[in-house]
C-alpha cells in the first residue's frame, strides 16, 4: 500500500468519526429539547389547573333572601315555577322581557307561577372590562335583599348600555337603585361589590345545569324555546305554563 | 442545467416557508390563548357548551387549555424540538375539529370558542362549523408541513444543532 492510499482511508475514517458525533449530537439534541417541550407543557397545564383550583375557595357572600340553592330570587307565590336565567348585558333578554315581560307579572298577581331570577354574567366580556354583566347582577342582589328585586330588574332593563359599551359605571347603578326606593345599604354593597363573587357562583350553577344561554326559561324544570331553539313567543311561554298548571 | 437547480432551489427555500410556518402556526396559538387565559370561567363555559363532559371536567379543560396553547405558541415561536412540537399542535387541532364537527352533527347552536370565549349563540347569529373548520384545516396544514420539513431559520433547534 502506498502512503497517499492510507491518508486517504485516515481521512475517510475521521469523516465518518464526525458523522456518527454530529448524529449523537443531533440524537442528544432532540432527545433533551423533547423533554423540554413535553415538560413546559405540563407546567402550563398544571398552572391553569392551579389557578382553577384556587378561584374557588374564595368566601362567597349569598344574599339571605336567595331561593335554589341560594342561586335565585323568587318573585310571586304560584303553583307553576318558571325559572329565568338572564344577564343584564343581554338584548335578548331585553327583548324578552319587553315581550313576555308583562304577561309574567300578570301571571304573578294572578297566584299562577313563582318566578325564580337567576341574575348570572356570562357577558362580561361584552363591557370593555368594566365587568357589567357582574356588577349589574351583583347590584340586583343587593336590591332583592332590601326587598326590591323586581323593581330593580326592571329598570335595569329599562336603562340596559349597549352591548360592548363600558355598560352603567356604579354610581348610574346606585342612582337606578334610588329611583326604586332603595337606599344607603344598598349604595355601599354595591360599592363594596358584595354579591358580585356570588353571582360568578350563579352562573357556574347556570352551567352545571346544561344551560348556554341567556335568556333560558324554565317552566317547572323543562326548558322552553321556540322553533330551532330561538326566543319562545309569549304564546309559547304561556302554552307551556298552562300545561304545566295542569 | 435548470432542471437540476430547481430541486436544489426548492431544498434551500424549505427552511424559509418552514419558519413561516413555524411563526404563523405560533401566532396562532398565542392569540387563541390569549384571548381565553384572561376569563377561564368563561373558556369553560365555552367548552361547556359542547356538551360533551360533565361541567367540571369541562372548567377544568377550560382552564388548562388556553396556558397549554399560549405554552405551546411559544415553543413554536422558539422553535424548540420543532416536529415535536407541531404535533403535539396537530393534535390538539384534529380533537378541536372533532369537536367542532361533533356539534355540527348534533345540530347545536354554538359559537366554536376558537378565537373567542365562546358559548351558545343567541338570536339572529348562526353558527359557521364549515368556516371553522376550514380554517383549523389550514392551520393543520401548517402544522403538517413543520412535521414534515421541522428545520427552519431562526429556531432555537437550529441554534442547538449548530447550523446557521
Amino acid at each position: 500500500m502506498s502512503k497517499g492510499n492510507r491518508g486517504r482511508d485516515r481521512s475517510a475514517a475521521k469523516r465518518i468519526v464526525e458523522q456518527q458525533k454530529a448524529a449523537e449530537r443531533r440524537r442528544r439534541v432532540t432527545i433533551w429539547t423533547s423533554v423540554g417541550v413535553v415538560a413546559v407543557l405540563l407546567i402550563a397545564g398544571l398552572i391553569g389547573w392551579g389557578v382553577i383550583a384556587n378561584q374557588n375557595k374564595g368566601d362567597v357572600d349569598t344574599p339571605s333572601v336567595a331561593v335554589d340553592d341560594g342561586t335565585a330570587f323568587a318573585v310571586g307565590s304560584g303553583p307553576v315555577t318558571v325559572d329565568v336565567y338572564e344577564d343584564f348585558m343581554c338584548p335578548i333578554c331585553h327583548e324578552f322581557e319587553q315581550q313576555t315581560g308583562p304577561t309574567i307579572a300578570q301571571m304573578v298577581t294572578d297566584k299562577k307561577v313563582t318566578v325564580r331570577y337567576h341574575p348570572v354574567s356570562i357577558l362580561d366580556r361584552a363591557s370593555n372590562g368594566t365587568k357589567y354583566s357582574t356588577r349589574s347582577a351583583g347590584a340586583a342582589a343587593a336590591a332583592a335583599v332590601d326587598g326590591k328585586f323586581i323593581e330593580y330588574h326592571n329598570v335595569l332593563f329599562e336603562n340596559q348600555p349597549e352591548e360592548n359599551s363600558d355598560g352603567l359605571d356604579d354610581a348610574k347603578l346606585i342612582e337606578l337603585g334610588k329611583s326604586v326606593g332603595l337606599g344607603d345599604s344598598f349604595a355601599s354593597a354595591v360599592n363594596d361589590k358584595t354579591y358580585d363573587s356570588w353571582v360568578t357562583q350563579v352562573t357556574e350553577t347556570f352551567s352545571s345545569r346544561g344551560y348556554n344561554g341567556t335568556p333560558t326559561i324554565v317552566v317547572n324544570g323543562k326548558q322552553v324555546t321556540g322553533p330551532n331553539e330561538t326566543l319562545p313567543t309569549t304564546e309559547i311561554f304561556t302554552q307551556a305554563v298552562t300545561a304545566a298548571a295542569g | 442545467m435548470d432542471l437540476r437547480q430547481q430541486p436544489s432551489r426548492l431544498a434551500a427555500a424549505w427552511p424559509w416557508i418552514s419558519t413561516l410556518a413555524r411563526l404563523g402556526l405560533a401566532a396562532v396559538f398565542l392569540i387563541a390563548g390569549g384571548l381565553k387565559v384572561t376569563d377561564l370561567a368563561a373558556s369553560a363555559r365555552a367548552v361547556n357548551a359542547y356538551d360533551l363532559m360533565s361541567y367540571d371536567t369541562a372548567k377544568v379543560i377550560g382552564a388548562v387549555q388556553p396556558f397549554l396553547e399560549i405554552a405551546l405558541g411559544l415553543l413554536l415561536l422558539i422553535g424548540i424540538a420543532t416536529r415535536l412540537s407541531a404535533a403535539i399542535a396537530a393534535v390538539l387541532l384534529v380533537i378541536f375539529i372533532a369537536g367542532i364537527i361533533s356539534a355540527w352533527t348534533r345540530g347545536l347552536q354554538i359559537d366554536c370558542g376558537c378565537f373567542s370565549k365562546g358559548g351558545e349563540l343567541t338570536g339572529g347569529r348562526t353558527a359557521q362549523y364549515g368556516l371553522d373548520i376550514l380554517r383549523d384545516v389550514g392551520f393543520l396544514a401548517l402544522a403538517g408541513i413543520l412535521i414534515w420539513k421541522p428545520r427552519s431559520k431562526f429556531s432555537l433547534d437550529g441554534v442547538l444543532l449548530g447550523e446557521r
